[in-house]
């Protein structure tokens, strides 16, 4: 059965969460030197920190990641086994209680591994703790273990202190009772006097101060964990050995139920469909976010951002762009906020268009935001290669020497060293080169996101191969709605053929401001102002929103209509009843 | 016999060196320390100057003083490690004078012995320690940071409070004339405060008024003890897209105010809170009865920020009624120089003030040409301190107790992460070339340091802070409130 669970942990991991894998790598800079570790493993429950953080920098690979969890998860199970006196089926379901709330826990994107490793380290030290025979010689390695444990894996390894109550009673009934108590004094003590000795307020240190990403939260799942530790060992010491409060059997069908059920119900897919597509732009896989997007359609804010910049590079923006769904301009580049995760696939936009100032900021802000203080290897590699485009090189070195101890990343850390010296790193980094090139030279102004049209105009014409600036600049100007500003930029396009988006919004505005089609520029096409002439039609026989968007869908038209209602929409909306056919082409066509 | 004694032993010194370096390549060339501690003046109580060669594979160095009558060794290894005992205990016999250093290095399979370079020993006793804030140099968000304190004569640097404590940033720390006993601390951030500590213990304060602009920044202690000069700035950031530039920090509105925290009551005037007028960056003459502080024509942001520029100014203060005096005069017009001041810090003797000078703005933390400044108050002389310039930007400074010493923040060492340097002021004016915070392996202790120096401040002793009534303080709501008065 413990086999069957671990299959089941992997494939949900491997293939249902794959990029909660990846994400909780992003999420930290784990480095292979004794100066990480003193400073992780100094605090209580660093150790186990430490131990986690170190098993989450194979996350780099999911299915490296998913087996970790398995195996992790399946050996907390078989050690809370291992801790029950007695082996009846029931305790051996009820052992697998503690795992599967751990699975739940590991549904949020911000619990770390470290709790799960504080858990596994205090039942293992409870089965070590059990083989002891003699009394008193057990005792006193109990009533040493609490406080080590405490120092090394934190709060959590009350787990072990309870277990080992449970089993001291059980062995010796109310004799025990008095060193049970003596012992949860003992341990409850521990964070009293390590609040003197480490910078953390009292509420954390009984808490657990590595066990969520967020220290202002309770990892009430890691706690119901921790506590339900000690579920299959009160069962096992039942007299009749726990046949008499329920069948093994049953019990086992039920935790499996149970688990299987609240684990789909507790997984957060939309965050797993921003997750994939990020890990995707992360590693420029652009014809994947297509595809997978061609699969079903993204409508996240975030997600359809990485969408475009997907669509951007591969030169299907112009074109394209509105055959998916859009959100208004925080699809195309989202705003900044202060947290750990927009900032970081909005810098990728940043990075892309050349302006890696802003894809220098974003990238420090997201790991700067991170609750738990930790730094991402991620962002290193970022904050690098920004500061060699900037030739800050003496910067670059110090993140680089950084991600030069950490295992996935130390190969390409190495070689950046390398190509620094030899002085050919903009020959064999391309998109470094690129980047240096794209950026901006002559013009410099602080960064405003509400003049986005206007720096994005500024790449474009400062380096006129900078077609991404472009794409975005247009963009930027049709999910606004600001034709006016669209038509101004309209000069900056040299493109062989007008792409179709453009050819919808020049028409779009040629219908709100003219009486007819004379004198329309050669290139829009005939097929594209009947299509035009039929959408208007349509909306003056006040077809349903669904009908439009199954006809009209990929047309920038409908996107002007029926998505991104800002407030002047909404308004317009109220006042002229309803859609375009109120606007001043209505009577001229 | 006496003149043959120090040649004697200075061969032997010679020979040890080349016995342990093999047979060295004689150099002419100096070593290529990292820190560049050649020709550093440092005071006698300062922790061993250990440092490594670029480049090298091992090194061999032989200090010597007094002649060569004691000579100290570190053998083996990419960086000294000079015993800490026998380097406390050599400092004080060169005194006045200097060591000689001889550094051989291996590099590869040869040995390298370069030119001897002298270290000035000055007599001139430095104070206890610094306490600074470290902190990543960002942007708008923060993480790990604290304010901590460095014993000079050894390694240890010990918390003071740091942000794991409690959420929020921790920044604005001042102590009253370098002495550890009165300090006040700022919090911002859901748990923003300003904590005093003094005789009066431990308290948190809500420093925002109804009359002022907003949280007392930049704080200065009056000498007796019972004011603190702060101003209050409503900052913003830009940040830039060109590479040169980073970051640029301004203010939007800012106002000068003295607390008196007998009557708990902040005074302020009309002539330190101008419409129009920018005023920040307050200091006390160490007589009390002056108050210097920058201000600035209010320009429109962000378009007219290259030319915000700040001069020095001064104002009297009666510290026996805490009253501000009517007439601003101008000590320094920067603006006419087409350059700005920040951070006026006078010496505690009286006779000097030093600040920092950038071409616009009030934050010359992200300008790369700012450099320190000196203004002799009783010539009027002004000059850049080209002996503790570099290329990059010089900043935040202050000055030890006897005003000896000088402490400044720099970014000369990579361009971005502010490492701090500390440099003689003799008593004649002459400033000594300044020395980077010693660290037992500084290379590497710097190099793995991911977080800038803030805010350095000479302290005459320990730091006796609670921390964890600080902690307890600064997590409960109560706060006792600044009240508000205008000067007579």
């Amino acid at each position: 059965m413990t086999v069957l669970a671990g299959v089941g942990i992997y494939c949900f991991f491997a293939f249902r969460y794959p990029y909660h894998i990846h994400f909780q790598e992003q999420c930290q800079l784990f480095e292979s030197t004794w100066a990480y570790f003193a400073s992780v493993a100094s605090v209580p429950g660093g150790f186990a920190d430490w131990l986690g953080r170190c098993l989450t920098q194979f996350f780099y690979y999911a299915p490296a990641g998913a087996l970790i969890m398995a195996v992790l998860l399946c050996g907390i199970q078989l050690l809370a086994w291992a801790a029950c006196k007695g082996k009846s089926l029931t305790a051996y379901a009820l052992s697998f209680i503690p795992s599967v709330l751990l699975l739940l826990f590991f549904c949020d994107e911000n619990s770390l591994a470290g709790g799960a490793v504080a858990i596994a380290l205090s039942l293992a030290a409870a089965v070590l703790l059990s083989i002891v025979r003699k009394e008193r010689l057990r005792r006193f390695l109990e009533a040493v273990a609490a406080p080590l444990l405490y120092f090394l894996c934190g709060p959590a390894a009350l787990a072990c202190v309870l277990i080992v109550i449970a089993r001291e009673i059980g062995g010796t009934g109310a004799k025990a009772i008095p060193f049970s108590l003596l012992l949860l004094a003992l341990f409850a003590v521990c964070p009293l006097v390590a609040g003197r000795l480490v910078p953390y307020p009292l509420s954390r240190l009984y808490v657990g101060i590595h066990y969520y990403r967020y220290h202002n939260m309770v990892p009430g799942m890691l706690w119901l964990s921790a506590l339900s530790t000690v579920i299959p060992v009160v069962v096992s010491l039942l007299p009749g050995k726990g046949k008499s409060i329920l069948p093994g059997t049953a019990a086992y069908v039920l935790v499996a139920a149970a688990g299987v059920f609240l684990v789909l119900r507790t997984a957060d897919m939309p965050k797993e469909e921003w997750m994939r597509y990020d890990f995707m732009v992360r590693m420029q896989m652009w014809n994947r976010i297509m595809q997978a997007a061609d699969l079903r359609n993204p409508d996240g804010p975030k997600t359809v951002s990485c969408l475009n910049l997907a669509l951007a590079k591969t030169g299907r923006m112009p074109d394209a762009q509105f055959s998916y769904f859009q959100n208004g301009p925080e699809g195309l580049i989202p705003g900044f906020r202060g947290d750990y995760t927009n900032p970081v696939s909005t810098g990728e936009i940043f990075w892309h268009l050349g302006m890696v100032n802003t894809a220098q900021r974003f990238a420090f802000e997201a790991q700067e935001a991170l609750p738990d203080f930790q730094k991402s290897a991620r962002c290193y590699r970022r904050l690098a290669e920004t500061n060699i485009v900037n030739g800050d090189v003496e910067v670059a070195r110090k993140y680089l020497g950084a991600l030069c101890n950490a295992t996935f990343y130390r190969k390409w850390a190495r070689e950046t060293l390398s190509l620094l010296d030899e002085g050919t790193i903009f020959e064999k980094r391309p998109e470094l080169a690129r980047a240096r090139d794209c950026r901006l030279h002559e013009h410099d102004f602080l960064f405003s996101d509400t003049e986005m049209d206007s720096m994005l105009g500024l790449l474009k014409v400062e380096n006129s191969s900078n077609a991404m600036a472009l794409d975005y600049l247009m963009s930027w100007c049709l999910l606004r709605k600001d034709l006016d500003r669209f038509v101004e930029c309209i000069p900056l396009v040299d493109a062989p053929a007008m792409p179709k988006s453009y050819q919808e919004a020049l028409l779009l505005r040629w219908v709100l401001t003219h009486s007819d089609f004379n004198g329309l520029p050669s290139y829009i096409s005939l097929a594209n102002v009947r299509r035009i002439s039929e959408f208007i039609s349509d909306v003056q026989a006040k077809k349903s929103a669904e009908a439009m968007q199954k006809a009209y869908g990929d047309t920038y038209w409908f996107y002007y209509y029926y998505r991104y209602l800002s407030d002047n929409d909404l308004s317009r909306d109220e006042k002229n009843t309803s859609g375009p056919d109120s606007g001043p082409y209505s009577g001229g066509l | 016999m006496k003149r043959i004694l120090p040649v004697l032993t200075a061969a032997l010194i010679l020979a040890a060196c080349s016995a342990g370096a093999g047979d060295a390549v004689r150099s002419d060339e100096l070593p290529p320390l990292y820190p560049d501690y050649v020709g550093v003046t440092i005071p006698v109580g300062i922790a061993p100057l250990d440092f490594t060669v670029r480049g090298a594979d091992e090194l061999d160095v032989a200090v010597s003083a007094c002649n060569g009558a004691e000579v100290l060794r570190s053998r083996g290894g990419k960086c000294t490690r000079f015993p800490a005992g026998r380097w406390a205990a050599l400092l004080p016999k060169a005194a006045g004078d200097s060591l000689s250093v001889t550094v051989s290095a291996r590099f590869g399979d040869s040995w390298k012995t370069f030119k001897s370079f002298p270290i000035y020993i000055s007599e001139d006793a430095i104070d206890y320690g610094l306490t600074y804030r470290l902190i990543e140099p960002g942007y708008e968000v923060y993480s790990h940071m604290g304010i901590y304190e460095r014993e000079l004569s050894s390694f240890r640097q010990r918390e003071i409070i740091e942000n794991t404590r409690f959420d929020g940033c921790v920044n604005c720390h001042s102590f009253n004339h370098n002495s550890p006993e009165a300090m006040s601390l700022h919090i911002r951030g859901p748990h923003g405060a300003t904590i005093l500590t003094g005789e009066d213990g431990m308290q948190a304060y809500n420093t925002k008024t109804d009359s002022t602009l907003g949280f007392c920044v930049y704080p200065y202690w009056h000498p007796d003890g019972r004011y603190i000069a702060y101003s209050t700035n409503s900052t913003r950031q830009g940040f830039h897209v060109q590479q040169d530039k980073l970051i640029e920090v301004f203010d939007l509105d800012s106002d000068l105010q003295v607390y008196d925290i007998q009557d708990n009551k902040v005074i302020s005037a009309p002539q330190i809170k101008r419409k129009g007028i920018w005023e920040s960056f307050p200091a006390f003459s160490p007589d009390g009865k002056t108050l210097y502080f920058t201000s600035a024509v209010q320009v429109e942001i962000p378009g007219g920020l290259p030319q915000s520029r700040y001069n020095l100014m001064k104002v009297g203060f009666d510290p026996a009624t805490g009253t501000i005096g009517k007439d601003v005069e101008m000590l320094v017009d920067a603006a006419a120089a087409g350059c700005s001041i920040t951070f006026p810090r006078p010496s505690y003797d009286g006779r000097y003030l030093m600040y920092t000078v950038c071409d616009y703005g009030t934050f010359p933390i992200w300008h790369h040409e700012a450099d320190l400044w000196l203004l002799d108050l009783e010539t009027g002389e002004t000059r850049p301190l080209d002996e503790v310039n570099s290329a990059d930007t010089d900043s935040f400074h202050n000055w030890s107790s006897n005003s000896r010493w000088f402490v400044f923040s720099s970014r000369r060492d990579d361009g971005l992460f502010t490492r701090l340097y500390i440099a003689h002021f003799g008593a004649d004016g002459a400033v000594g070339k300044p020395f980077m915070l010693p660290q037992r392996d500084p290379e590497n202790y710097y190099q793995n340091l991911f977080r800038s120096y803030n805010v350095p401040e000479f302290v005459t002793g320990p730091v006796p802070f609670d921390r964890i009534r600080a902690q307890k303080m600064i997590n409960s709501p109560e706060r006792v409130q600044f009240g508000f008065r205008w000067s007579d």
